[in-house]
């Protein structure tokens, strides 16, 4: 079975080398893929150098085009499973393996690793949201639940793992600038099961929290006119191959 | 585009003046569009609109009687209210259109800029395979020199 990790990284340089080597360490059958989105500081080079694959999208596009191109790149050699983590140190590789093991399994065909499920609460005092994250967290969680009428804790997580299904799926529509909570409504649209699994998460190593108060305002909005729109497109239509 | 000018009563009263003006002011932006499309700055499927719209210009110029005949239609006393609502609507249509437009390059652009940034990591994984090529060289270089520090 092929394994596809890949790591979408922006302006990453004093993370990504590390992130690379625990993904190396917990996940070692995997190949690794850095998904450099338009980096000006030295991130591709940093990730070649830790035995990663880049591939570098010529300028800025966004989260949502540049996990795009990773599930693109999954569907187009062959790989039978895939997973995706954030670059900045949050999310250790061996919570990652624990999703692979689900979308082996075929329990799920997309797993998304939750911090605010019950079970990773207990488990661990690391990750500490700010309170406008908290605020935005629940109500994306109330909206997709209604949307879905199924219970999301984590909309907004980056850690997920899929398997061809939804590659097929996600590499044709992936909306470019709120790409997590509009790809969990159209899964479940789309019939795939996805599933939520408690994990670990740890303070970030390096970078910034793009949320300031306005533009978390700001991002709600957008987040709610998506999920009313989305809930109009057409549902169940087969993910082409 | 004269018509602007007409007196507040709704009644349109052209002067002859007037109407030249417009009617040169039209065919001078008819021109515009021509020379444009002739330097290669505007392509013909986007300029279409623009001349239809400057035929529109040259024949409210050439009779004037034509905007109160859709003044009618419309329901609307006043002409230069029904000339403003038409402009208004013509160019919230227009910019609507350019969003569309502007959208479709947009997700163009990001789907060239994800295969060409796919083929890059496929040609490195290939010659990652083969042990050779500049990747692999520089793979050997950087575990060099981390042995070296």
């Amino acid at each position: 079975m092929r394994i596809l990790v890949f790591i979408p990284a922006w302006n990453e340089e004093a993370a990504v080398g590390g992130v690379i080597a625990d993904v190396r360490h917990s996940i070692p059958g995997a190949d690794v893929l850095v998904v450099d989105d338009g980096s000006t500081d030295a991130t591709a080079e940093r990730a070649r150098e830790a035995g990663a694959l880049v591939a570098s999208l010529p300028f800025n596009q966004g989260l949502g085009a540049a996990l795009q191109t990773g599930y693109l790149y999954g569907l187009r050699n062959g790989y039978d499973v895939c997973a995706h983590l954030d670059a900045d140190g949050q999310h250790p590789a061996e919570e990652v393996a624990r999703l692979l093991a689900e979308v082996k399994a075929d329990r799920a065909d997309l797993v998304i690793g939750s911090r605010y499920h019950a079970g990773a609460v207990a488990a661990s005092g690391d990750y500490k949201p700010t309170f406008s994250r908290r605020i935005g967290t629940s109500i994306f969680r109330f909206f997709l639940t209604l949307a879905t009428r199924q219970r999301f804790t984590d909309t907004t997580s980056g850690m997920r793992a899929a398997n061809r299904r939804v590659m097929a799926l996600f590499s044709q529509h992936y909306s470019p600038d709120f790409a997590e909570i509009e790809s969990l409504q159209l899964a479940v649209r789309q019939g795939l099961r996805v599933e939520e699994l408690p994990v670990r998460m740890l303070e970030r190593v390096g970078g910034t929290s793009f949320l300031t108060p306005l533009r978390s305002a700001f991002f709600i909005f957008k987040g709610l006119v998506v999920l009313l729109v989305g809930q109009f497109r057409p549902r169940h239509a087969e993910a082409k191959q | 585009m004269s018509l602007v000018f007409a007196a507040e009563t709704g009644q349109v009263h052209l002067t002859s003046q007037t109407r030249i003006v417009a009617a040169i002011l039209a065919v001078f932006f008819m021109l515009m569009i021509l020379d444009l499309i002739r330097r290669d700055r505007l392509q013909e499927r986007y300029s279409v609109i623009w001349l239809v719209a400057g035929l529109g210009m040259l024949a409210g110029a050439a009779f004037p009687g034509l905007l109160e005949v859709v003044a009618d239609l419309m329901g609307v006393r006043n002409t230069n209210v029904a000339l403003f609502s038409l402009v208004l609507l013509l160019l919230l249509g227009l910019a609507l259109n350019f969003s569309v437009i502007m959208s479709r390059q947009a997700a163009e652009i990001t789907r060239l800029a994800q295969e060409r940034a796919i083929e890059q990591a496929r040609r490195q994984a290939v010659e990652e395979r083969n042990g050779s090529g500049p990747s692999g060289e520089q793979a050997l270089q950087a575990e060099k020199q981390s042995f070296e520090s």
